[in-house]
């Protein structure tokens, strides 16, 4: 059929049924958009003449997220609840992350830890530096940096106040966050600013922590919107040497920050927040300034309570400098950061979670690697399907992250998840996951070869048991074997400009299990701990290979065993405890075993009106220990008054 | 070239109108769950027996109390303005801590953390109030009636030892349309 002659304006119906019909479509696309749906408001009279029976059959929807029951996460995950960070002697974020059992945490010196998870944190002579196999998120910003693949944690301080729980979850978490969950992921929420109203002051001082003053005022207008400031600042004394000697690392920091949260509708919710920080910390004869800037702006939809988009916007900026040195060591790190996750049901049975991220790092540092600056996109995304093959009872979680790196190009990262709950008392659970740690820029940039520096991959293979056996007893098992490849490793070189070179040619099995448990004894005590058993093998894959690789990446306790009590006294008192107990690190080629230690915490506090007034040791069993690293860490008592209005 | 015009335009409608089937699937006509939960908690008045003690007077109030934020907005004081039962008239009071409770018939608790949920519980022992939560991570109950959400529908779980313990009848009318919690 020839077609019609469309040159001259076509006139009469059948121009006009087409246009209407456009129209048409165009009127139903947007009356039926989701905005819509939220501003239905049903008169009470038209809901109160249903009968109950009828009420309880409407379809509705939560603007509240259907919390997922702890005994339902098909994971090692641990939770340290604002209530046990609050309920211990801890005064900064690595010190809190003592309390979860599946973490390796070893207080370096005073301002520096070495955390990690599932082994691998490295030469204990590093202090921590060589520990790059955790991701570490703070509200969702990723204080991971990628200069070392670690974080500087003696900038993190969070205001522990308002810290509503540290998600602690051990084993690779590749598919939904970034490149470096290898071993583990942190996630540090913070409370949202409604939960944080009113006046909190508070005071410490004491021997080893100098001082530390705290502020923060929450604010609200009407119930859409709340906001909080706070301020802080602390002086911390030195650790010591073998000789008895201070190693001179006293350090200070003074942090400052806010929090907005506002609720244009009962379904959104915008945050912005940000933190300023600036410090001064003395290392031996050398003293280094660090400052740093964060600001983040995160949007949440729900859609109903099996749907939701989540955007976020962050611009992230640290820095340090040791300016009296020699050779003056900076560096300058900027992170902007733009994700977006969308959360949706498909059918009664799947629920779908995709994602996208942007990031875009670029730093500056005054020598040592080539280039001296660099810039770091980074592109990913990732798909994740919970199938409900039996809805709350057996559920299949697949997925995978592909990502796009400057070092390495793309990157996949599967995994697949099983969880068999057969009634609410237990819950046993199996994933094989698959995840890549990207090259950091001192494994690809401390040499120029044409050699270049791979991405280390790991295939985990983990088995979990949780069970309630009573009302107020939770236990869980994880175990699990990770295999590594193109491990880091130290090889030897004909090259007489770099006789030594960054390379991937080993290869690790490690394996560990990982025992947590809660019980609420009685209404007045409660008792959580753990135990965490590692051991690991490397192995070299050619002949080039330095002896001293394998304690470059591992030298870790194997043993490790928690437990923290805390106890309701009469008369408004609180008697808390914290033991700890890490078993020796290996000697290594150049540096002696680090004996196994035992520590304790104790804190007693009185509460009186709005008052809070505590008296706390940390690291109360012999004079000082050390945990890895050379500084030996002091016995700390301080005294601490609060007043929340 | 025109062919290609029309095919155009004929997808775009088609596209169109399957983004507004997409989307009519996720807005088909539901009520907010607040709304839902205010109207709950009137009917609960009606299917519940409170101590002759909890009413100082035949024309006393009886108190609907919200710890915690206020949810409903307006809602709930429009569902129980100038409704009666039994001759008590119902009232919406909201309080900051416990401490502040005083006379109070129905207390719904607005809080997410489950020890502070339990220390409200704890304030509230020996008195006939009837506590009702949203659903939290606990999977112990302490309050009487717990809120939860099952197949986007309303649903409520109750707790029928802390119903004694709070010498409140509940009438069968309500617990056969509940699921009932075992510790």
């Amino acid at each position: 059929m020839k077609e019609p002659n469309y040159k001259k304006i076509p006139a009469g119906r059948e121009y006009y049924y087409r246009r209407l019909f456009s129209v048409l479509i165009l009127i139903a696309f947007f009356a039926l958009m989701p905005g819509k749906a939220f501003s239905q408001s049903q008169d009470p009279k038209v809901l109160k003449k249903l009968s109950l029976e009828e009420l309880l059959n409407i379809e509705v929807i939560s603007v509240s997220l259907r919390p997922e029951k702890i005994t339902e996460v098909a994971s090692a995950v641990q939770v340290i609840t604002g209530e046990d960070i609050h309920r211990s002697s801890v005064t900064r974020l690595p010190e809190a992350l003592q309390l979860a059992s599946n973490l390796q945490v070893a207080h370096v010196n005073s301002h520096d830890w070495a955390i990690t998870a599932r082994g691998f944190s490295g030469l204990p002579s590093a202090g921590g530096i060589l520990a790059n196999k955790l991701l570490v998120m703070i509200d969702g910003r990723s204080i991971y940096n990628p200069l070392f693949g670690g974080v500087y944690w003696d900038v993190q301080n969070t205001l522990l106040e308002s810290v509503d729980r540290i998600e602690v979850i051990s084993g690779p978490g590749g598919t939904l966050w970034g490149a470096n969950a290898v071993n583990g992921v942190i996630n540090v929420v913070t409370k949202s600013a409604g939960e944080t109203q009113g006046l909190y002051v508070s005071g410490a001082g004491g021997s080893f922590l100098k001082d530390h003053v705290q502020a923060r005022y929450g604010f609200h207008k009407g119930s859409t919107f709340f906001c909080r400031v706070y301020g802080q600042r602390f002086d911390q004394k030195n650790t010591f040497l073998e000789n008895g000697m201070s190693s001179g690392d006293a350090w200070n920091m003074t942090q400052t920050g806010f929090r907005m949260d506002y609720f244009p509708s009962k379904a959104t919710t915008i945050t912005l927040q940000g933190d300023f920080y600036e410090g001064d910390e003395n290392n031996s004869i050398k003293r280094a300034i660090t400052d740093g800037q964060n600001v983040m702006a995160h949007l949440t939809h729900l859609f109903s309570d099996k749907s939701d988009l989540k955007v976020n916007v962050y611009y992230d900026r640290t820095w340090r400098i040791t300016p009296n040195s020699t050779q003056p060591f900076s560096y300058n790190l900027n992170t902007y950061n733009f994700d977006v996750q969308y959360h949706y049901p498909i059918g009664k049975k799947q629920n779908l979670l995709v994602g996208m991220n942007y990031q875009f790092q670029q730093d500056k540092i005054a020598r040592t690697l080539s280039p001296l600056s660099r810039n770091m996109p980074l592109f990913s995304g990732f798909v994740q399907d919970e199938i409900g093959i039996v809805p709350d009872v057996l559920k299949l979680t697949v997925g995978s992250k592909f990502l796009n790196n400057v070092f390495t190009g793309f990157e996949v990262q599967p995994g697949a998840r099983i969880g068999w709950t057969p009634n609410m008392l237990h819950t046993i659970w199996a994933a094989v996951s698959r995840a890549v740690r990207v090259p950091t820029r001192f494994d690809a940039d401390i040499t120029v070869t044409d050699k270049k520096f791979d991405s280390e991959k790991v295939i985990a293979y983990e088995l979990g048991y949780r069970i309630r056996p009573l009302d107020r007893v939770t236990l869980s098992l994880a175990t699990f074997y990770n295999h590594y490849n193109d491990l880091r490793s130290l090889d030897k070189t004909t090259d007489p400009k770099f006789p030594i070179i960054l390379a991937n040619s080993q290869k690790a099995n490690s394996w560990g299990v990982e025992l947590s448990g809660n019980m609420q004894v009685t209404k007045r005590w409660r008792l959580r701990g753990g135990y965490t058993y590692f051991d690991r093998y490397i192995w070299s894959t050619n002949d080039n290979v330095l002896p001293i690789s394998v304690e470059f990446e591992s030298i870790d306790p194997k043993n490790t065993v928690l437990l923290q009590s805390v106890l309701d006294l009469p008369k408004n008192f609180q008697l808390d405890v914290m033991a700890r107990y890490v078993s020796e690190l290996s000697a290594g080629t150049l540096a002696p075993k680090t004996p196994a230690y035992f520590t304790f915490d104790a804190r007693i506090a009185w509460l009186f009106r709005s008052f809070e007034i505590s008296l706390a040791g940390q690291n109360l069993f012999g004079d000082e220990h050390t945990e890895v690293g050379l500084s030996r860490i002091p016995r700390s008592i301080y005294g601490k008054i609060s007043y929340h209005f | 070239m025109l062919a290609l015009k029309k095919i155009m335009r004929r997808s775009l409608c088609a596209f169109l109108f399957m983004c507004s089937a997409l989307l009519s699937a996720q807005t088909a006509s539901t009520v907010s769950e607040y709304q839902v939960k205010a109207v709950c908690l009137f009917n609960f008045t009606q299917f519940v027996e409170w101590p002759a003690t909890s009413f100082p007077a035949e024309q006393s109030p009886m108190v609907i109390g919200i710890i915690g934020e206020n949810p409903f907005g307006t809602y709930l004081e429009e569902t129980v303005a100038d409704e009666k039962v039994n001759g008590h008239p119902l009232i919406v009071r909201y309080y900051k801590r416990v401490e502040d409770i005083d006379m109070c018939h129905v207390l719904f608790i607005n809080l997410n953390e489950t020890n502070k949920i339990r220390d409200v519980i704890t304030g509230l022992k020996g008195r006939n109030i009837l506590t009702v939560t949203n659903q939290t991570s606990s999977s112990k109950q302490e309050e009487i009636i717990r809120f939860f959400i099952k197949n986007n529908k309303m649903q409520f779980q109750i707790n029928l030892e802390a119903a004694k313990d709070a010498n409140l009848t509940i009438s069968s009318k309500l617990l056969k349309l509940a699921r009932i919690f075992t510790p």
